[in-house]
């Protein structure tokens, strides 16, 4: 009944940390996740908590967070998710697009 | 995130929570309280097994409109239908009581400039009411909101702004009302209970959830706005909002005051006509209401877009 909450840590080769010092993305909506990433001294490593009602999904999460840290070379960050039900390419997706605005300059 | 400028002709409908409280005050000002980093998430919904949100489903802030600081709260109707708990709940009461003491501060320093520097509350609702989850607690903050409402009476303009996909129901349809001046865009609706939950209880011939039409021409801003129920009618675009918005900060109190619906003796005894008259009536219809005050074709109004519309209606005369 209680929530699951989920961490894991990854390294990857020649990680670039993100260009500000916060960034977040998205709403727990159904189906949909959002996504607090920070900047941390972590020795090139991520770490990712993820706070989901759904049980029995703990290799999917792993699966796909690393994908995206090895796919997008992320290092020295922290990722916090609270998720409501969303599917593994929804999680991606979110994932590169919190990347992409934790890196955005701010337009005018 | 879009630019501000992008943000000025974007949907206001489409807009998610943040956007709104960025877009409704002036250009790069508006300071995030208790953001998603501060991670006030709710206690309750975790042993429930239910999803929780780092701001709780509600933005609150501090922006500005010209020289008038405006405290924001704005709803995200995506994570539990916008439903208010105890932590979002508090915010809303807090962003409040912090405008109403900025208020008293600015008075203080200056007395003199005070009517072009008042400060205003500005609420996005999005929202079906009290989050089930955490019922006693989202019951107590629609009072304390109420409560500190009227604290702010004639000290400053507590305005609400409908026009999001949820719309503004349930106990938050009362709080609305409750405030000063309502702003709503085509597609805001306000209401106590929902559509489906008048089908759900009463039946089909009652109330269809299902005809759009009729839930619009029922709930809708353009009915609210020909009885009264809404002062501003605007465009769809966040920039409208932000325009209806300047205009009220330059409101004087007295003429705020009379633009609400509730809260003094001439108020009440205006809704109880407007009572005796639907029983007199016993209208089928919102288009009957219409047609009494003047609109001869009430049929074409639904059609027509806000522009047309706010061209030719005929509203509720008040006194």
């Amino acid at each position: 009944m209680a929530l699951q909450v989920l961490n894991f840590k990854f390294k990857t080769e020649a990680p670039k940390t993100i260009a500000k010092k916060w960034s977040h993305l998205g709403v727990t909506g159904s189906g949909d996740l959002e996504v607090l990433m920070e900047q941390k001294e972590l020795g090139g490593a991520v770490t990712a908590k993820v706070v989901t009602p759904v049980k029995g999904f703990d290799a999917v999460w792993e699966k796909m967070l690393g994908k995206f840290v090895n796919d997008c070379h992320v290092g020295d960050v922290s990722i916090e998710i609270n998720d409501d039900n969303a599917t593994p390419i929804v999680v991606y997706m979110r994932l590169r697009q919190a990347l992409a605005e934790a890196n955005a300059k701010e337009a005018e | 995130m879009k630019s501000y400028k992008e943000l000025q002709n974007a949907s206001f409908y489409d807009a998610n929570a943040r956007e709104r409280a960025i877009a409704m005050v002036d250009k790069g000002t508006f300071t995030e309280l208790l953001g998603p980093l501060d991670r006030f998430t709710s206690p309750h919904l975790p042993v429930l097994g239910t999803a929780v949100e780092f701001d709780d489903g509600t933005v609150t802030g501090v922006g500005l409109i010209g020289k008038h600081p405006v405290f924001v709260v704005s709803m995200e109707g995506k994570f539990i239908g916008g439903a208010i708990g105890e932590i979002n709940g508090g915010k809303m009461v807090g962003t409040i009581r912090l405008a109403e003491k900025t208020a008293a501060a600015i008075k203080k320093a200056h007395p003199d400039e005070y009517a072009e520097r008042r400060p205003m509350v500005v609420i996005s609702f999005e929202t079906g009411g009290v989050r089930l989850h955490e019922a006693n607690a989202g019951l107590l903050a629609h009072a304390e909101v109420m409560d500190a409402f009227q604290d702010c009476r004639k000290k400053l303009p507590v305005i609400a702004v409908v026009g999001s996909k949820v719309g503004c129901f349930g106990g938050m349809g009362f709080v609305a009302a409750a405030t000063d001046i309502i702003i709503m865009n085509e597609e805001g609706r306000i209401g106590l209970t929902g559509p489906e939950v008048i089908e759900q209880e009463m039946g089909k011939e009652e109330f269809d959830a299902s005809n759009k039409a009729l839930v619009y021409r029922t709930t809708g801003a353009k009915h609210k706005y020909i009885m009264q129920d809404c002062n501003y009618l605007v465009e769809d675009n966040c920039g409208a909002f932000h325009e209806a918005l300047k205009e009220v900060a330059g409101l004087p109190m007295d003429k705020i005051e009379g633009m609400r619906r509730i809260g003094s003796p001439a108020a009440v005894a205006e809704q109880m006509k407007l009572v005796k008259l639907i029983g007199d009536m016993q209208p089928k219809d919102s288009m009957d209401m219409w047609k009494h005050y003047g609109n001869e074709d009430p049929a074409a109004l639904p059609e027509m877009t806000t522009a047309e519309f706010l061209k030719v209606v005929k509203r509720r005369p008040r006194n």
